[in-house]
């Protein structure tokens, strides 16, 4: 149920009018904001990020930072199927495929670069993921650093598995397990 | 002719052909797998099923044959059922690993599987029969035999095309699987055309590996200057980055692509192409390098005349490119010592695509030596050997083709223009770097007297020019303009004097043709 306020719109009285008196309260509440927090520092509402984070409430939890998850070898999930970047709106996504010698699974980004400040935080690649290998919950609100270089995340730096992981979703999960042939050939 | 029609659309057809080729012509697409218009039919797939009137049961529409009065319906929910069951068939045991496989977005199973199945698989993937993955076949081709559908076109062209028969259907029924004949590799001059023609993933090119996802590509209609066939192709690109050449198949020129026509595109690949000028071993930007290649040509021609300055035209260049060199020597530097005469014996060796002349231009080069005439190859070697001449314009392979009959050339000073550091087998003071065929556009003369225009489907590396506008500039430095300095003036000057006025409408533009894949 949506609450609903009703606007007075009643024309201002002469002492409205003349602004000294509201001016005055005006300052009131801010000096008495000032004064709070100058001899009672821990009920400051202000949150002094990037230093300091507030834990993410609701909605906001669900698209935060990416990781890239990574199976039990410490490989990554991913298998460089560009799905994400053909998905990403912004273009942050920077992939390069290569091809693994010995490893059943075959693929994997030699490079997987996201580029945070490029990110608009839509969450397209994780929805477009087929191997379940992005993910944005990590609960870090993405950005927030003091220099440019820190919001180009590399592969190295999205690593990351939650507790409970590895999961064994996603289409190559099945060769990474290397199951054997039934049939011949 | 008998006559037919095909969903209420009637049309007469040659007798002989299949109902495939008459809803082809019609304009109505009838889904196969198995059918490739330049192999022989096969009929394994079932995919192109129609319901033909007063017969029983649903025909395949590639190797039934047309007869007269015959009412061919392509969209009856029983010919809709079919379709899906087939694809539901064939998809059983497919592994579905479309985020490793390079066939994904030009898969035909993904293809039809969006226009006539849509449906769940009854089968868990654990319950999935599991077959061999990757491994190499031939050269340049990978074999993934779970992607496999046994449609057989490999094995078809294998056996009908190149007449090789490297491949073959092994075991039997459900167990039957594409495998190589003992010992044989596919080896084949035309292997990559195996990787186009599987409509599925079982076959994909081991130089395309995972460099590029297809559906980021775009297409370039162009020519190959692999040598004299002059075949049609498309340059598949993105971001400036060349990734693979197709074959644009054209009854005129090709409906195939050779292996070695497909890897020249490898010229571009940083590492071996030059984007520097080299003067005197140390590295150089282009633009300053003409100066002192226009400095070299000055000072032999005042020093020993300008007889003294060979200039060779090449067989690898286009017909802009050779008509500037031609220029330079008769019009700027004032020599008679041209050469043009790179002619060589030409023909199909060895029946399907491959000429005996490896150069794309020679008959290019004939047209310009009408105009231009120029000596002899023979009597420009002579007159090298003889030590009159003192300095050599030349591209590098043209230069190189004649070195075996040439004497030493470390005493004569060259300027070389030259693609890639690996054409350079000499040492030379004075290396100019220019645009390639892919980089820009030029005229090319195939075996059959054809003239086709290749197209920039990449831009060239910074500051590096098409060879006639080096030339062109190197010609101003000098004091004795060619005066070709746009591409307006080089047409002018090409329809003027290489092609005249009535051949130029007949350049083919490469990819306009309504050309056909070969994954067809």
């Amino acid at each position: 149920m949506i609450e609903i306020k009703k606007v007075d719109n009643r024309p201002l009285n002469l002492l409205e009018r003349l602004y000294i008196w509201e001016i005055f309260k005006g300052f009131l509440v801010t000096s008495g904001h000032f004064f709070r927090n100058l001899f009672n520092p821990k009920g400051l509402i202000t949150v002094q990020y990037p230093e300091v984070k507030r834990p993410l409430e609701y909605a906001a939890k669900r698209r935060t930072r990416h990781r890239l998850k990574v199976r039990a070898d410490g490989s990554p999930k991913c298998v460089a199927c560009f799905l994400c970047a053909t998905a990403c709106p912004a273009n942050c996504i920077h992939i390069e495929a290569a091809e693994y010698q010995a490893n059943p699974v075959e693929k994997y980004p030699a490079v997987f670069d996201v580029d945070l400040a490029r990110c608009v935080v839509c969450g397209m690649c994780v929805e477009a993921c087929p191997e379940d290998a992005i993910a944005m919950d990590t609960e870090e609100i993405p950005g927030g650093a003091l220099k440019r270089e820190e919001m180009y995340l590399t592969r190295e730096k999205l690593f990351r598995n939650l507790p409970g992981e590895p999961s064994l979703k996603g289409a190559a999960n099945r060769l990474a397990q290397g199951g054997k042939g039934i049939g011949r050939g | 002719m008998p006559k037919l029609t095909i969903d209420g659309k009637t049309i007469e057809m040659p007798k002989g052909a299949t109902i495939l080729q008459a809803a082809q012509a019609l304009g109505v697409y009838i889904p196969r797998y198995c059918y490739h218009p330049s192999l022989p039919v096969s009929g394994t797939c079932r995919m192109c099923v129609v319901e033909v009137e007063k017969t029983a049961k649903l025909q395949i529409a590639c190797a039934t044959e047309i007869a007269d009065g015959m009412a061919v319906r392509t969209d009856t929910p029983a010919v809709k059922k079919a379709r899906r069951d087939v694809l539901e068939y064939l998809l059983i045991n497919h592994p579905v690993d479309c985020p490793i496989c390079d066939q994904a977005g030009e898969c035909f199973l993904q293809d039809y599987y969006m226009d006539h199945g849509l449906h769940k698989s009854r089968i868990a993937p654990g319950d999935k029969i599991r077959r061999s993955k990757r491994r190499a076949a031939g050269k340049y081709l990978t074999l993934d035999n779970e992607r496999c559908i046994l449609c057989t076109r490999c094995v078809r062209f294998c056996d009908e095309v190149t007449r090789t028969g490297e491949l073959t259907v092994s075991g039997r029924n459900d167990a039957s699987f594409i495998d190589m004949k003992e010992g044989k590799g596919v080896d084949n001059d035309y292997s990559l055309n195996i990787a186009d023609i599987c409509p599925v993933g079982a076959f994909t090119s081991r130089d395309f590996r995972f460099k590029a996802r297809v559906w980021f590509l775009k297409k370039t209609g162009s020519i190959c200057t692999g040598c004299a066939a002059g075949c049609n192709i498309e340059v598949h690109h993105n971001e400036g980055i060349v990734h693979r050449l197709m074959p644009a198949p054209n009854p005129e020129t090709n409906t195939w692509l050779c292996d070695r026509g497909r890897m020249t595109y490898k010229v571009l690949r940083a590492g071996d192409r030059l984007s520097k000028a080299r003067i005197k071993k140390g590295s150089m930007e282009p633009e300053p390098a003409l100066r002192q290649a226009a400095h070299l040509i000055d000072d032999a021609a005042h020093r020993a005349g300008p007889e003294s300055v060979a200039v060779l035209g090449s067989p690898y260049l286009s017909l802009e490119d050779n008509l500037a060199i031609a220029e330079l020597a008769s019009g700027s530097i004032k020599t008679g010592a041209l050469c043009l005469d790179f002619s060589c014996e030409q023909g199909v060796k060895d029946g399907i695509l491959i000429n005996k002349d490896q150069t794309p231009n020679a008959n290019g080069l004939k047209l310009l030596r009408a105009r231009y005439g120029g000596l002899d190859q023979n009597a420009l070697i002579g007159l090298i050997n003889s030590g009159r001449i003192k300095l050599i314009v030349a591209e590098a392979r043209a230069l190189n083709s004649l070195r075996e009959k040439l004497r030493d050339l470390s005493n004569i000073p060259t300027v070389i223009l030259a693609l890639a550091k690996s054409d350079l087998d000499f040492d030379s003071d004075c290396v100019l770097p220019y645009a390639s065929y892919f980089e820009t556009e030029g005229h090319f003369v195939n075996y059959k007297g054809r003239i086709q225009k290749t197209a920039a489907a990449v831009a060239a590396p910074e500051g590096v020019q098409p060879l006639w506008l080096v030339l062109s500039k190197i010609s101003s430095y000098t004091g004795a303009p060619i005066k070709i300095e746009d591409t307006k003036a080089m047409s002018a000057k090409l329809s003027e004097y290489a092609l005249g006025k009535s051949v130029i409408p007949a350049i083919c533009k490469p990819g306009s043709i309504a050309a056909k894949s070969t994954r067809e």
